[in-house]
């Protein structure tokens, strides 16, 4: 079980470093993407019960679009962008070149768009770790829901669920100057990674 | 006047109050299971997460409902507690939806099956009739327990809202 305990300070800072340098580097994906400049906010780090993951990002009956991956190798985990379902459909405008306001509910197409877009900023983000640690990453392909935030949260939340009371959640806001993109970028580490990181990399500093 | 309250994940209510509103938001792979004795009108609602309590751990307190396993069994106790006849429960069940459709991802990640196949089994177990269920699917739901009028909703996003 992932205790309180097990995050020192020594490892949140690892961890946020690390993340940091990913969440820029899947900016930049973004940024080449939709062909405009994504700004990133500094991601905070937070230890959640994950029993409250639902009312972190707000109403769980909320309509919202999100973009799963799951990733394996050295240190596996999970990865989930939850954009609000207003903010989707002007992110599918920008992402198949429309006017705005033109997309008025998600197809095949505009899912496949968004799916696209998060796989980008997924591998964008896994390839920035793995220099970062000298670790390999396999993802799986996206997966995209369109549904109430509770139920997409579900996916984490029974996931990871089996083995920790908390998640170590990785938290930014991606923006686009003046209109702000606002999407919740989550990383959930397995358990699994964390030890290997602590013990792989703890001593190189 | 309607109070709706809202019954979190792993969290079980039970209400005798006819003003009372259960409601389970944004059901995934979760399950929403309600309990109603609509002669003492008492009714309780279970969102469970999880289908087993992992190596035989104990129950982790009577009003636990995280696991299916544990979660129905302490979802009927507290009924029977609130003065509900075991005999006369009309037993409703919604969610277990498998949200992740990406094409590998999808066996590994079906907890929504594995939850609702728990929670027949448990049913099975304590000899409990289930009286209406709308399960599985890959589309989030809402579930609703109006303790006035003995009536169960389920809501999906984009849809009007139907008895269960």
């Amino acid at each position: 079980m992932l205790e309180n305990n097990t995050f020192d300070q020594k490892l949140l800072e690892m961890l946020t470093t690390i993340t940091s340098e990913g969440i820029k580097n899947a900016a930049d994906g973004f940024s080449g993407m939709i062909g405009r400049k994504i700004e990133v906010s500094n991601p905070s780090l937070e230890l959640v019960p994950l029993l409250t993951i639902p009312e972190i990002v707000g109403g769980p009956e909320d309509d919202a679009v999100g973009v799963y991956l799951r990733f394996e190798g050295d240190m596996p985990g999970q990865i989930m962008m939850i954009i609000p379902y207003q903010k989707a459909l002007e992110l599918a405008d920008l992402l198949m070149d429309a006017p705005a306001g033109e997309t008025k509910q998600l197809g095949t197409l505009e899912r496949s768009a968004l799916g696209e877009l998060g796989n980008l900023c997924g591998s964008f983000f896994l390839n920035s770790l793995a220099k970062t640690v000298r670790a390999n990453f396999r993802p799986s392909p996206p997966a995209v829901m369109v549904d109430m935030v509770g139920a997409i949260l579900d996916v984490v939340v029974a996931t990871a669920g089996g083995v920790n009371e908390h998640v170590l959640l990785v938290h930014s806001n991606l923006m686009d100057g003046n209109r702000s993109v606002k999407t919740d970028f989550w990383v959930i580490p397995d358990m699994k990674a964390l030890q290997n990181l602590i013990s792989k990399n703890y001593a190189y500093d | 006047m309607t109070n709706p309250i809202s019954v979190g994940l792993g969290e079980i209510v039970i209400s005798k109050n006819p003003e009372d509103v259960l409601v389970a938001y944004g059901l995934g792979s979760c399950l929403g299971i309600s309990m109603i004795d609509p002669a003492n009108r008492v009714a309780g609602l279970l969102h469970a997460v999880l289908p087993d309590t992992l190596n035989g751990a104990e129950n982790e307190t009577p009003a636990s409902g995280k696991y299916i396993d544990h979660g129905i069994e302490n979802l009927l106790s507290l009924m029977a507690q609130a003065g509900a006849n075991r005999n006369r429960l009309a037993i409703r069940m919604a969610g277990g939806a498998n949200m992740l459709t990406s094409p590998g991802l999808k066996s590994t990640f079906d907890i929504g099956t594995r939850n609702i196949e728990k929670a027949r089994a448990v049913f099975q177990k304590l000899n409990l009739k289930l009286t209406a269920e709308e399960v599985g699917g890959n589309k989030g739901r809402t579930v609703r327990v109006y303790v006035a009028e003995n009536r169960v909703t389920f809501k999906v996003i984009g849809e009007v809202e139907q008895d269960l």
